[in-house]
């Protein structure tokens, strides 16, 4: 190693300020509106709020985590994104497995079959009729089934099955084993890094997915935590009934509200990231430099 | 002689497993546990993947709800002619593509960047900090990001209007203003997947042989050279086959995305090919014509995919599937 030149140091100087202004330019809107959230109503309506909370008070908060439909939508989410995950990652982690055999009759044919849906589909009009034809309209079932298999997340899985030594199994075989003991006594507990990344995966899809919700889901007493959100967030005509509904407190204002109920949904998701993120980083590597 | 006669029969069993007939049977038969292995996945391959496949017919018809599939009148092409000759068409189909190429020019190179900095970080806190940072937006939904910059861009009180106050200017209302919009779109974007898209280039970083840099440093080359030389073409590939699947996604502009952001004001530059099939379909119950929309889009997707992958085949001998 050579010693640090004057170059060195104005390089690592523009290396760490670029990262810096990326990392703050990340974090900046989020402080924005948390400060919103928790800053008083005088404040947030005459646009003095920056970065920083001006007349702190937790009430907009205290009121928007114990709102009723709140905390219905977030178990109605919760339900999605638990029941989703397991199935999913069932039917994915299986289904790879005999994919990853190439040399048995068909299964190149079947892997075909997998890979087209990847790059054609139906489109939303044919998929909402079949939802209807199904009578899965206003079913939790619609948010979920559909989802059950990401051939993206299928072929990772399967590159991981593949990059494992051959000759494990073949001793379990020696030793008598079948198919199914193999897969479930062997690859899949091999298979915990990817398998955990893969989950994540698919409950950040179920937990976000805001889209097929407004396709399928009418029944207000359904609806997922996202599309309560984008009621309240994004839709200008609910202002006046969150005044309405504020009109007993005396210290919010409707953007107050709204910032809070952001600041609230993104709460699990921010207690849960900092455990997932060295098995995320991991399991992409992974994942990535095999495929 | 006759030994490796047997040994290499052996091999070549082993090597071409393709079996015909009574063989191609018996191997399926032992194997058939992992065939049933595939009935889960299948299914719901065929009842949410094919199925619906089945439904893009009605870009044939005139599709009536109430008379179903088999009740509604033919129509050939009609609906595509409409969608040729509808000027709302064009405008959505110019805005998809605007928006998909600005994503590209302007984002694409941004974790390639953020990746080859964060190599040279020799301070593994710092490192760490900032990587949990920057893939945090990845993991919010559309709506939230959208619900964030409505409030930071609003005209009364938001953040950056506060700020183009400050300088003297007057307030923007960003998301009602078509010659802006575009720009929060793309910007919001960035926002959101810059940082996660980087983590493919890290990973293929992580790959490269780092004799390669012993050897660079021992020839006298600096820190800035062993980036130009060593680590960027060391990931080029990736590069290049990012790029390429980047290309055949050309049509999808953030249809997920706009949905949460856009409104009838900003329809003129906003709308892309995915909202215009939302609209007019579920919308206006325009099931025929959307469908027609969306069949458009997708064999448009479906070539560029399959182009794509020939090219990087020729090109870096690294295809998608």
């Amino acid at each position: 190693m050579h010693k640090k030149t004057l170059s060195d140091w104005s390089l690592d100087f523009c290396i760490y300020l670029v990262l810096l202004l990326c990392g703050l330019a990340t974090l900046l809107p989020l402080a924005n509106i948390l400060s919103k959230a928790v800053s008083d109503e005088s404040s947030v309506v005459s646009g003095k709020v920056g970065i920083f909370p001006v007349g702190f008070q937790l009430e907009t908060m205290k009121y928007v985590v114990s709102s009723s439909q709140f905390l219905h939508s977030i178990g109605i989410s919760l339900l999605i994104t638990v029941v989703g995950t397991v199935l999913a990652i069932l039917v994915t982690a299986i289904t790879a497995y005999p994919l990853s055999k190439r040399h048995l009759p068909g299964i190149s044919f079947i892997m075909l079959l997998f890979i087209f849906t990847m790059m054609f589909n139906g489109g939303i009009i044919p998929n909402y009729l079949l939802m209807k034809q199904l009578h899965l309209i206003n079913s939790l079932w619609s948010l979920m089934l559909p989802a059950l298999i990401s051939v993206f997340n299928m072929l990772v899985i399967k590159s991981y099955y593949e990059s494992l030594p051959e000759a494990l199994e073949e001793s379990a075989k020696m030793d008598g084993a079948r198919n199914f003991t193999i897969l479930f006594r062997i690859i899949l507990p091999l298979s915990v890094p990817v398998i955990a990344t893969i989950a994540l995966f698919y409950a950040v899809y179920f937990w976000n997915d805001y889209f097929h919700p407004m396709l399928y889901i009418n029944d207000a007493g359904l609806k997922p935590l996202q599309l309560y959100l984008r009621d309240i967030v994004l839709n200008a005509d609910s202002s006046n009934a969150l005044n309405k509904s504020t009109d007993d407190l005396m210290n919010t204002s409707p953007e107050g509200v709204r910032s809070a109920t952001v600041i609230a949904s993104i709460i699990p998701m921010l207690l849960v990231y900092p455990y997932l993120q060295k098995h995320f980083v991991k399991g992409v590597l992974i994942g990535s430099v095999k495929g | 002689m006759s030994v490796t006669l047997t040994e290499l029969e052996r091999k070549k069993a082993h090597a071409k497993p393709k079996t015909r007939g009574s063989g191609r049977w018996k191997l399926i038969l032992t194997n058939y546990d992992l065939y049933l292995l595939l009935v889960p996945g299948l299914l719901v391959l065929f009842l949410f993947k094919y199925a619906p496949m089945y439904g893009i017919i009605i870009a044939f018809q005139d599709f009536n709800i109430f008379d179903g599939f088999a009740g509604s009148k033919w129509v050939g092409l009609d609906q595509f002619e409409k969608l040729v000759h509808s000027e709302e068409f064009y405008q959505v189909f110019v805005n998809t593509l605007l928006i998909s190429v600005y994503k590209i020019v302007l984002l694409f190179p941004i974790p390639i960047i953020i990746a080859l900095f964060l190599n040279e970080v020799r301070k593994a806190f710092f490192k760490k900090t900032i990587q949990t940072i920057i893939f945090l937006p990845h993991f919010l939904s559309w709506v939230i990001i959208s619900g964030l910059f409505i409030n930071i861009l609003s005209p009364s009180g938001g953040l950056v209007n506060n700020m183009i106050q400050w300088f003297g200017g007057t307030p923007i209302s960003f998301f009602l203003d078509n010659q802006f919009f575009r720009s929060v779109v793309v910007f919001t974007a960035g926002w959101k997947e810059s940082g996660w898209n980087a983590i493919i280039f890290i990973a293929a970083i992580a790959g490269i042989e780092q004799e390669q840099y012993e050897a660079a440093s021992i020839d006298g080359a600096g820190r800035i050279r062993q980036m130009l030389h060593i680590t960027l073409p060391g990931i080029l590939p990736t590069i290049i086959l990012i790029l390429i699947l980047r290309m055949g996604y050309l049509l999808e502009a953030g249809t997920e995305q706009i949905l949460t952001m856009y409104n009838s004001v900003v329809y003129q530059s906003g709308d892309v090919i995915g909202t215009f099939v939302y609209r007019q379909g579920l919308g206006q119950q325009d099931y025929s014509f959307s469908t027609a929309v969306g069949l458009f889009n997708s064999l448009v997707g479906f070539i560029l995919i399959v182009a794509g992958n020939e090219l990087s085949k020729k090109l870096i001998k690294r295809s998608i599937w």
